[in-house]
């Protein structure tokens, strides 16, 4: 069970965030653009500290005092694919794989399962640099999937992408979510997204605090605040 | 008329070349028979074993502390990164018979350092301890001033997501932000290699004996005039430059492989 609370204070106002998340569940953190989505996430990842508060996965303390990022059983994916670009795609796939497992046979099986179930395939040896965007992303989620993370933080992942392969993305998400069993927080400005991927429940923020929370179906039927209509109004 | 811009670029990096490289057409001067007989071949021979074999353990050092140096500075906050640029620029920017100067003073028999070198046998002056360390002195704020930079152009959050895979720092450092700095590290390692083993100033103070390259063309331009100087000249471009430029040739193999 993810247990936080992140208060962090930003240029504009503080954010003050609290949440909890039982283990194999999502949650879907909406917002404006620039609300404090991101900082939560990358608060809880460790890519930033929190002034206060604190973040528990488990039994696992990641803040107070901040656990070292190659500690925290955390898969993190943002908008930029991140790949690196001096390896192939399938040492980018087995990055984290630690070196003494990497000729486990049971491991083996796990990166070619991901593989094929990601339709990697074609491009198994080709340079990451070169590269589509949308298989990029297909590459950074079977990568992050290959340490089999206890929480899957998403960061806007499929921004930029063609609606047909942010249905295959988010269908791929839920089926590993799925099967690995790990807790899922995913950010986006766009309700469709978020209610796909984390049907189960919602944070809707506004400047760095929550505004309201809840199921998708609550949230539609009475938001808290103009701005929160207005975002999950359809175009 | 179209103008193919490409060869505008190369026609004026032609020339930017040919300015460059102008000076060197002195080496055709009319100086008479360029000397090579064996009381000046022997000493210059001699000269650029120790400017080698010297600059290349200089070099050693200066990676080996430069490097980790480096590392850390890159990840300063800016007024802490500001203070350590400083300082290194201090032994770079001053003129190299000033440092040398300072490097005696200061390692030499009177100062406590050196004399307290000397009493485990270490002798800071005309020594080859005295030449490596007045080249690391030397090269070592081009080095690690060209590496911080290197380190800055790979993006943090690479390094970041490195880590939430699982990577301790150390790991991260040698499987992404080495490889993705390498072509930076290597410029850098070069300028320090360029800048040390051409280094007279510093080095005709602190260690005349064993006479490198460069004290040795002093040597013989005081002893023998021009014609002597020449066919060293020649020795020291051929000797210095394969290394810096094959450095270069192995970063960019590794960045296109």
């Amino acid at each position: 069970m993810l247990k936080a609370q992140i208060i962090k204070k930003r240029r504009e106002f503080s954010v003050n965030v609290s949440l909890e998340l039982n283990k194999g569940k999502s949650l879907g953190l909406f917002g404006a653009s620039g609300a404090g989505k991101s900082t939560v996430l990358a608060c809880i990842a460790g890519i930033e500290e929190p002034d206060d508060g604190y973040v528990q996965l488990g039994h696992c303390q990641l803040f107070p005092p901040s656990l070292p990022l190659h500690k925290r059983p955390i898969g993190y994916l943002t908008q930029e694919p991140g790949l690196f670009p001096h390896l192939r795609v399938s040492e980018n796939v087995s990055f984290g794989v630690p070196k003494e497992r990497t000729t486990d046979k049971e491991q083996s099986r796990w990166i070619e399962t991901l593989r094929d179930r990601l339709q990697l395939g074609p491009l198994w040896h080709a340079p990451a640099s070169l590269i589509s965007g949308g298989q990029a992303r297909r590459v950074s989620l079977a990568r992050m999937l290959a340490r089999r993370p206890a929480l899957v933080l998403l960061d806007e992942p499929f921004a930029g992408l063609d609606r047909q392969l942010v249905r295959e993305l988010i269908d791929d998400l839920i089926f590993w979510s799925r099967t690995l069993g790990f807790s899922m927080i995913a950010v986006d400005h766009q309700a469709e997204v978020l209610k796909r991927l984390c049907p189960e429940q919602a944070i809707a923020l506004e400047e760095g605090e929550i505004v309201q929370r809840g199921r998708w179906d609550e949230l539609d039927a009475a938001p808290a605040t103009a701005l929160l209509r207005s975002l999950l109004n359809p175009l | 008329m179209r103008v193919d811009r490409s060869w505008l670029a190369r026609a004026g990096a032609t020339i930017f070349a040919l300015v460059l490289l102008y000076p060197f057409t002195a080496l055709f001067a009319p100086i008479g028979p360029w000397q090579w007989s064996e009381d000046i071949r022997g000493p210059a021979l001699s000269s650029v074993r120790v400017s080698l074999w010297l600059t290349g353990c200089a070099m050693v050092i200066i990676v080996a502390i430069g490097t980790p140096v480096a590392a850390y500075i890159a990840r300063c906050r800016t007024r802490e990164r500001l203070v350590w640029q400083a300082v290194l620029l201090v032994p770079i920017l001053l003129p190299p018979l000033g440092l040398g100067i300072l490097l005696t003073l200061a390692f030499g028999p009177y100062g406590t350092v050196g004399a307290c070198l000397e009493r485990f046998g270490i002798v800071m002056t005309n020594s080859a301890p005295a030449f490596v360390s007045t080249q690391v002195y030397v090269g070592m704020g081009y080095y690690v001033l060209g590496a911080v930079a290197a380190f800055d152009a790979v993006p943090l959050m690479l390094q970041k997501q490195a880590a939430l895979l699982g990577l301790a720092p150390w790991k991260v450092f040698l499987r992404v932000t080495f490889p993705l700095s390498r072509l930076g590290l290597a410029v850098a390692l070069s300028i320090a290699w360029v800048r040390a083993i051409g280094e007279f100033g510093a080095v005709v103070v602190t260690a005349y004996y064993p006479s490198g390259m460069p004290v040795q063309l002093w040597v013989n331009l005081q002893s023998f005039g021009l014609p002597a100087v020449m066919p060293l000249l020649v020795v020291f471009l051929a000797v210095a430059l394969p290394l810096p430029w094959l450095v270069h040739v192995l970063a960019q193999r590794q960045r296109h492989a």
